[in-house]
């Protein structure tokens, strides 16, 4: 192991901060093509009709060069389960519907057009509740799948179980039921989704530039659909305003524009409106769920049963893949004897969901932090000491036969435990008005939850690896070309850290290229916490043979037989001869001298973690990453307001790769938390989307921003680069669990539901009474 | 987005435009306008924007015999920062200070706030528990004032006629150095950025023994319009800030209620409006 490090650990700032914050980054929104034509399209009126089509008068506006529908196109569905197709035809079953396109010489032109489009509707009932879905007599919504589940509405299943469930019933002295209900929240990127496409005529090449999340992914999916050889394929990524999982699926109006251009051959360009933004990009997939959870007298967890009916909406898209990760928090979120899954995504007329940051994980974590909760209440046992008592343990291998080699959840759990306690004791002993003590207006509480999740990527795909080119050029700058892509995580500044600490070439020297798929070698995307890790590992390789090539020039040129030499200060240097040589300079002499070679090096790491088995068992991940929140909120029993004042958080991180981005992680983690706790959730009524702007879908602002105390815990796991793990979407996860733990605490009322907005935190004051 | 716009200079360049427009709307802040604007491809009216017109009486704060000269261009910042409004009239400077952002602030005006005459209008909710009187400019250079209780005839509906700008507000000033119990409730989502969905501005004269010798509540967002409790606030006079009876503060609350009649939107039920409003009423005097 090295000495001490020189760059990881340190407050870096962003590799991009300062492009972003001039306005000179490239978004999608500024890419600007030469004889490049405006796409737009049309959704259907109605979430749920039959329909008859007529452009003809759109074709003759001045300016609009092509109209499509699913008429004019020969393509494949798209989506996780195909069953989604690009343009609908003679039926709408989602008000995000996509019924015809139009490019066109303006964008004014181009929405003019779609006025000029001529619908028919035969309106139908829709179905919205998945619950009346699930009924014999409810229409088919989708009529794209396999037939291969006994309702027709059921679009994917999950099933799982360890344990003797039956015996550990019998074990338990008590046992909660409760049914759990959890909102649509959406992405809210501030970077709207965009894409422009190019398709050259004379070879049959397609280029996009995409904000895709998963370009190797994308190229494939969008091969598939188009009916294209992914290689004809090229995904150039401009800088991304913002992913959080929306991203991850290819969605249809990216193949729209590319058909746009393949029909015109000329470029083409789709830029969401933040209305429409709000009405066809994804959303965090709703569900409810009925679990019941025992314990034993000491309070030991028992088992867990989790029903869960998840609103697939009329597609199905990742989103319905969420139980792969919902299943790891019952089934290993605390030590718990027997567990029995099962979820159920249903069809209905509303829109689909997708992947959204913590994976289906916020909504198990938030489940079962409160029915630990109400066991406790049953146990009449504090909340912390059941927390202590069940915490998971470093080399434990649990249930589904996730292991975990290191685990810092009772650490989290002990100093979240042990900084809020001070504090809410304070609160307590200063009681700053006596005469409010007796009917207090505000009322205080405290609440904790914990989280799981993976930390060392997460093998969903054949591989969950990561390919990277390394090389230095004759002036002593080091270039790294990795699959990995940044959406604002700050990946580029950890690789180019991570480069500077091993080659002692300092960051403004070193590059970072990831755009482009025609250069970049493969890496299966931007998701479940895993860039840092595996593309931070594949670097590592590739210095490691980079560094091999290196040492042995060195070795040559210094006449010495030192296997051991330090990079550093843009120089190499033999330990055991106290000799030196700039590093630029070797890699001229292994240019220039024979056998003439050049300072780069490729390699692909591929995670040590196993694809699950059909009872979905298996290790998933390198590693696991452990958090645990306390809150403290204050209610204002007279609106029902929710203050969250204090957010003492603890995340088992691994190692601190830099401080600074990790704290940006966990802060804006924790606030997209706070949201889902308490204000945000996108209205629907009958399949329509009620609030489509920020006026009325509440985002948080500045002001609303809780005092955030942040304690990393390292656990140094051997897998992880310097011992990291992911850390992404850990600070969201137990957010809301603990925010809505806090708010029951302080009036003793039992919350099922988010988020807990002030109208709902009145009533259930009322309901109290 | 395009459209027509003329920008006077001057009151007589204003009075020329309003005389020689047809269709015309005002712009002073654009905070609603813009939004507006952004939806449609082209515009029917033409705009009169306010935003560089140079006459004290739209733009400046002055004391004026009796109160407090308001110019319907003054921000909401500008009103944020006035010594003499945060001394004199807290409840308006805690609305101004409520409203949207600091951004936001910068550019809205008092004007457009009620102009637009929103039912959750914030600054135009502490005008009215603060009696104001708005002075209107006719497009034939004639002023008339009405008192702002006759201003809002509905939602997003005013008494002013088709050649008529606010001009000016004026707020009266009882006495000066008078002790005041004086403040503005907003009740929302979140801190900032939000609209009401329930709002309430009182501003209460006390003699020295904190007897309420004059009271004006009104309340925001829970009828059509902006409306002033009177009948609440006739039953507090007299009685003193400090030692009214439970009974007494929840009678005045049902009398604030008794004004409101609120609607279900997806912000909140009507429910939840009464009930927050009766509670926010009682809390004025804990």
């Amino acid at each position: 192991m090295k000495k001490e490090l020189r760059v990881i650990g340190k407050p870096v700032p962003k590799h991009d901060a300062g492009i972003r914050v001039t306005g000179k980054a490239v978004y999608g929104h500024d890419i600007v093509l030469p004889g490049m034509l405006h796409g737009a399209i049309l959704r259907t009126e109605h979430p749920a009709a039959e329909f008859t089509i007529d452009v003809s008068q759109a074709r003759k506006l001045p300016g609009v060069v092509c109209v499509i529908t699913a008429d004019d196109v020969d393509v494949n569905n798209i989506g996780y389960k195909r069953d989604h197709p690009i343009l609908k035809k003679g039926e709408a079953n989602c008000t995000r519907d996509e019924i015809a396109a139009v490019a066109a010489d303006t964008k004014a032109i181009a929405q003019e057009a779609l006025k000029l489009i001529k619908v028919k509707y035969k309106v139908r009932k829709g179905v919205y509740d998945p619950f009346e879905a699930l009924n014999e007599k409810s229409p088919q919504i989708n009529k794209f799948i396999s037939g291969k589940f006994p309702n027709k509405n059921i679009a994917e299943v999950f099933h799982y179980e360890h344990g003797h469930l039956e015996e550990e019933k019998k074990k338990s002295a008590v046992t909660v039921t409760r049914r759990f209900s959890l909102p649509r929240m959406t992405h809210t990127c501030m970077g709207t989704s965009n894409i422009t496409a190019s398709f050259n005529k004379t070879d049959g090449k397609l280029l996009l530039y995409s904000s895709t999340q998963v370009p190797f992914l994308y190229q494939r999916d969008m091969a598939h659909a188009l009916k294209m050889n992914p290689s004809d394929i090229r995904v150039i990524q401009p800088v991304i305003g913002g992913g959080f999982g929306s991203k991850l699926d290819m969605h249809p109006f990216e193949p729209i524009c590319a058909l746009l251009s393949i029909k015109t051959g000329r470029p083409v360009q789709i830029l969401y409106s933040r209305e429409e933004e709000f009405i066809a990009s994804p959303t965090r997939q709703p569900m409810i769920i009925d679990l019941t959870a025992g314990a034993d007298e000491k309070g030991n967890f028992t088992f867990r049963e989790i029903n869960i009916i998840k609103d697939n909406g009329a597609y199905t898209s990742w989103g319905a893949t969420t139980p792969f990760v919902i299943m790891q928090a019952f089934s290993s979120l605390y030590k718990v004897r027997a567990c029995k899954f099962d979820a159920t995504a249903v069809y209905t007329n509303n829109v689909f969901a997708g992947s959204f940051r913590g994976y289906g994980n916020p909504q198990a974590t938030f489940a079962l932090e409160r029915i630990i909760d109400l066991l406790a209440d049953e146990l009449k046992m504090d909340k912390a000491a059941i927390r202590l008592l069940n915490a998971n343990e470093k080399g434990e291998i649990t249930g589904q036969g996730l292991h975990f080699e290191t685990c810092g959840h009772k650490e989290c759990l002990e100093t979240v435990i042990e900084k809020a306690k001070g504090k809410r004791q304070k609160h307590v002993a200063s009681g700053a008005e006596p005469a409010k003590v007796e009917n207090p207006r505000f009322k205080n509480g405290i609440g904790y939850a914990s989280m799981l999740h993976v930390g060392g990527g997460a093998k969903i795909y054949r591989s969950d690896g990561c390919g990277t080119t390394s090389k230095i050029d004759p002036y002593g700058y080091c270039t790294i070309i990795t699959g990995s892509n940044e959406i604002g995580q700050g990946s580029e500044t950890v690789l180019a850290m991570i480069a500077s600490e091993e080659l002692g070439i300092e960051l403004k020297k070193i590059k970072v290229i990831n755009t482009d798929t025609d250069v970049k070698p493969w890496d299966v995307g931007v998701h479940a916490s895993r860039t840092s890790f595996v593309a931070g590992n594949s670097l590592l390789g590739a210095i490691r043979i980079l560094k091999d090539k290196l040492n042995k020039k060195a070795s040559e040129l210094l006449q010495t037989n030192d296997p051991e030499f330090e990079y550093s200060d843009n120089k190499i240097i033999s330990e055991k001869t106290k000799t030196t040589i700039a590093l630029d300079k070797v890699v001229r002499e292994m240019h220039f001298s024979e056998p003439n070679e050049l300072a780069i090096a490729s390699f692909f790491y591929e995670p040590s973690s196993k694809f699950q088995d059909k009872d979905f068992k298996g290790n998933v991940s390198g590693t696991y990453a452990f958090a645990s929140q306390a809150i403290e909120v204050e209610v204002d029993t007279y609106t029902g307001n929710v203050k969250v004042l204090d957010i003492y958080v603890a995340q088992d991180v691994g190692k601190v790769l830099n401080p600074l981005l990790l704290a940006g992680q966990i802060e804006g983690g924790i606030l997209q938390g706070v949201g889902y706790a308490l204000t945000e959730e996108l209205l629907m009524h009958e399949g329509k989307i009620l609030n489509p702007n920020f006026h009325n879908y509440k985002i948080l602002t500045a002001s609303d921003i809780p005092n955030i105390h942040f304690y990393p815990i390292e656990t140094n796991d051997k897998q992880g680069p310097y011992g990291a793990k992911g850390v992404g979407e850990a600070p969201l996860i137990p957010t809301a669990a603990a925010i809505s733990n806090a708010v029951c605490d302080a009036l003793g009322v039992e919350f099922l539901e988010l988020p807990m907005t002030p109208e709902r935190v009145l009533k259930a004051i009322h309901e109290n009474k | 987005m395009d459209f027509k716009i003329t920008s006077p200079k001057n009151k007589a360049g204003l009075l020329k435009a309003m005389q020689e427009g047809k269709n015309f709307r005002f712009g002073a802040g654009y905070t609603d306008l813009l939004m507006e604007l952004k939806k449609q491809e082209e515009t029917s009216f033409t705009i009169i924007n306010l935003a560089q017109l140079n006459d004290k009486t739209f733009t400046e704060i002055n004391t004026i015999s009796g109160g407090l000269r308001i110019g319907s261009l003054a921000t909401a910042a500008e009103i944020v920062n006035d010594k003499f409004i945060t001394q004199h009239f807290p409840a308006l400077q805690e609305a101004a200070h409520s409203l949207a952002s600091s951004q936001i602030r910068e550019v809205a005006t008092i004007g457009g706030n009620l102009c637009t005459a929103s039912p959750s209008g914030d600054m135009a909710c502490a005008l009215m528990a603060l009696e104001a009187q708005c002075e209107i400019l006719s497009a034939n250079g004639k002023t008339r004032t009405v008192p702002i209780s006759g201003f809002f005839t509905g939602p997003r509906k005013t008494v002013l006629q088709k050649k008529e700008v606010l001009r000016s507000v004026l707020v009266p000033l009882l006495e000066k150095n008078r002790k005041l119990h004086s403040g503005f409730i907003k009740v929302g989502t979140r801190r900032s950025m939000e609209c009401s969905v329930v709002s309430l501005a009182y501003h209460i004269h006390l003699d020295r023994n904190d007897s309420i010798v004059h009271a004006g509540v009104a309340i925001g967002a829970s009828a059509p319009t902006i409306r002033f409790a009177k009948t609440a606030c006739d039953l507090i006079s007299g009685n003193n800030l400090k030692t009214i009876s439970q009974k007494d503060k929840e009678e005045f609350a049902a009398k604030v209620v008794s004004y409101a009649s609120p609607i279900t939107d997806i912000r909140a039920t009507a429910w939840y409006r009464k009930e927050v409003l009766f509670n926010i009423s009682k809390s004025i005097f804990e």
